[in-house]
């Protein structure tokens, strides 16, 4: 029984040794990229009124992407945040509605090395939105709020290529939203009588039946050295419709920034020279 | 070519199908509207139609309304013709929450207290009976009578007042016997601003009302009504328990008129005057593919004992008094008079 005993304590510590000297050896750069874009808007809400409304859009993002600690050749985790601005005016130019929100997301997703350079990837996220619309023009409706919690897949393409001799990563990363819980008044419900504590029927499954999102992008990072420089596309498609109320949200966007891949590391460690990197999108 | 990649491939091309079809499908339209004269008096219709909550209430036949106006909308020559008939047809609701909205004119509908006595002559109050004498604070102001009443005149709910404030005007009515309050003209304003002159009524929480909303397009789609609270105003502020007289017209209106409702439900409180104004239904807004804007009653607001107030609130039994013109020229206030003496002597 004793040496039983010893033997599996002795096994023991080769697995945590062995595992020690496994995460030692791996290098998990982060990607990260800070971004702006500017484009285009469409918003209806029929809670506000039955018109839809067209101008501009803004947004600052923050995206990070990271190999999983655990089996980093095959995981990948995707965070991102976000801030948006929108202005819209009415199709006779005298009513302005603005929309602002916050948006985050954590996924996790299995990747693929399909060929040298080129990398696939998809799995599940999870997306927090907050945000509202406002409309001066209306008296006791003026603000239509936005807030949703959603699990979707997400997904992404990324190919590693030089043109000329600059390096350049092509990526595309489409976001679905799956399933999930959405926050709607009812149809002619007022504000007012939800602050006075009528609470009833405002959170909603949400389903692709009546809350559907698509967000996409397509970006191109050319680097310059240990800093690149993102160009791309961002479209977002959101469009719901419970308790009678429709409520529909499209940007398309060009994207600038910049993007980095960096290391966090132990100053009194010194990197093993067998350390092996494993890149989340580049390379 | 390598199996793998024709999996992924073909996994890589289902997807992207499969996203073409949802956000085809996964879009809900909101058709595009043209800014003709007819399409923009249909969407007026239908804005209401779907929205208005008293077509049942007020037994309006609005498709009988349409029918009349829409035949005079398509011989519209300009937008003031069409603004014109467009006004006609919302007056059919008798309401006066109902507005239409031009770049040259807001219409209102006027009959709910162009059809009755004024009932309120403020320039008449002030002079004859404050002698001009009276503190104001914010909107309202307030005089102790010679007959050791207090006045409080408040003329609208959109301004709000602090617990403190209010406190300080009871205060300066510390040895008065009564208190009249005069919301004779006070076109309402908000809700919370009328609850938060209730709080210092009352010495526990009432029921003032119950609200409801519509919950579809359907005239008779509406939400369980829920019970609106007041609670008394915070430990440490004035309550007033001595009796109240509160002076109403017919252009107590909106939130004048829920504040009569509740006040009325209280002891020790009378309505003296002539039945209020109504407007017991919430306003919501919409638009109209010209730029012009809608605005309806939308969320029917309940007395607290279940009925509806839209057509006003009836003074107290005995006490519906109009004022006299021979007074009025006497400068006297009729009303006015007729609370002091209630007050003062307990009989009308």
């Amino acid at each position: 029984m004793k040496r039983t005993l010893l033997l599996l304590f002795g096994i023991l510590l080769t697995v945590v040794e062995i595992s020690a000297q496994t995460e030692e050896a791996v290098l998990r750069p982060v990607t990260a990229s800070y971004t702006v874009g500017v484009g285009s808007s469409h918003l209806a809400d029929t809670y506000l009124s039955p018109i839809n409304y067209n101008g501009w859009s803004a947004s600052l993002n923050y995206d990070r992407w990271q190999t999983m600690k655990f089996k980093p050749q095959l995981w990948v985790m995707n965070m991102s945040f976000g801030v948006d601005m929108d202005r819209v005016l009415n199709q006779s130019g005298n009513a302005v509605m603005w929309a602002a929100g916050l948006r985050a997301s954590w996924g996790m997703l299995h990747r693929w090395d399909i060929a040298k350079g080129f990398k696939l990837g998809i799995g599940p996220a999870l997306n927090l939105e907050l945000g509202c619309l406002y409309l001066d023009r209306n008296s006791n409706n003026p603000v239509s709020a936005k807030a949703a919690v959603t699990v979707g897949a997400t997904a992404y393409a990324a190919y590693n290529f030089r043109l000329c001799r600059l390096p350049v990563t092509l990526m595309w990363q489409p976001s679905l939203p799956v399933i999930g819980s959405f926050f709607s008044p009812d149809y002619g419900e007022l504000y007012y009588e939800i602050y006075l504590g009528n609470h009833n029927g405002l959170a909603h499954c949400a389903w692709w039946g009546n809350y559907f999102k698509l967000d996409n992008q397509i970006s191109a990072d050319l680097h310059f050295g240990a800093t690149a420089l993102r160009v791309g596309y961002r479209g977002r498609i959101l469009s719901t419709k419970v308790n009678n109320l429709v409520s529909n949200h499209f940007t398309h966007q060009f994207v600038i920034g910049l993007s980095g891949e960096w290391l966090s590391l132990n100053p009194r460690k010194a990197i093993s020279p067998n350390a092996k990197r494993y890149h989340a999108l580049f390379e | 070519m390598n199996p793998m990649k024709v999996a992924i491939r073909n996994i890589g091309i289902c997807l992207l199908a499969l996203v073409g079809i949802l956000t085809v499908a996964g879009c809900h339209k909101i058709e595009e509207q043209d800014n003709s004269i007819l399409n923009n008096f249909d969407m007026l219709w239908k804005v209401m139609d779907e929205h208005y909550c008293f077509f049942e209430y007020k037994d309006i036949d609005w498709n009988e309304v349409r029918l009349k106006y829409r035949k005079q909308a398509a011989e519209a020559r300009n937008a003031k013709q069409l603004f014109r008939i467009m006004s006609a047809m919302l007056d059919e609701l008798k309401d006066g929450h109902v507005n239409l909205s031009a770049p040259f004119e807001t219409s209102y509908y006027r009959a709910w207290w162009s059809d009755y006595p004024q009932n309120y002559n403020e320039r008449l109050v002030q002079e004859k009976y404050l002698f001009y004498h009276y503190s104001q604070l914010g909107a309202a102001y307030y005089y102790l009578l010679s007959s050791n009443i207090g006045y409080l005149r408040i003329p609208s709910f959109e301004y709000s007042l602090g617990a403190g404030n209010i406190d300080n005007i009871f205060a300066s009515f510390l040895v008065a016997d009564a208190l009249i309050i005069d919301i004779r003209d006070n076109g309402g304003g908000n809700m919370t601003n009328a609850d938060s002159w209730i709080s210092h009524f009352i010495s526990e929480e009432i029921c003032a009302g119950y609200i409801s909303h519509k919950t579809g397009p359907g005239h008779s789609e509406f939400s369980k009504p829920f019970e609106m609270k007041v609670k008394p105003v915070e430990k440490g502020h004035w309550l007033w328990g001595k009796p109240v007289v509160i002076l109403t017209n017919r252009s107590t209106f909106s939130a004048a008129n829920y504040f009569a409702t509740v006040m009325k439900t209280l002891p020790n409180v009378t309505i003296v005057g002539a039945t209020t104004g109504g407007g017991s239904g919430m306003p919501f807004s919409a638009e109209l593919p010209c730029g012009w804007g809608v605005r309806f009653s939308a969320c029917p607001v309940y007395a607290p004992d279940g009925t509806l107030t839209e057509f006003g609130v009836e003074p107290s039994p005995g006490c519906k008094v109009d004022m006299s013109p021979t007074d009025e020229f006497a400068g006297k206030d009729t009303i006015l008079d007729f609370a002091i003496r209630l007050l003062t002597t307990g009989s009308c």
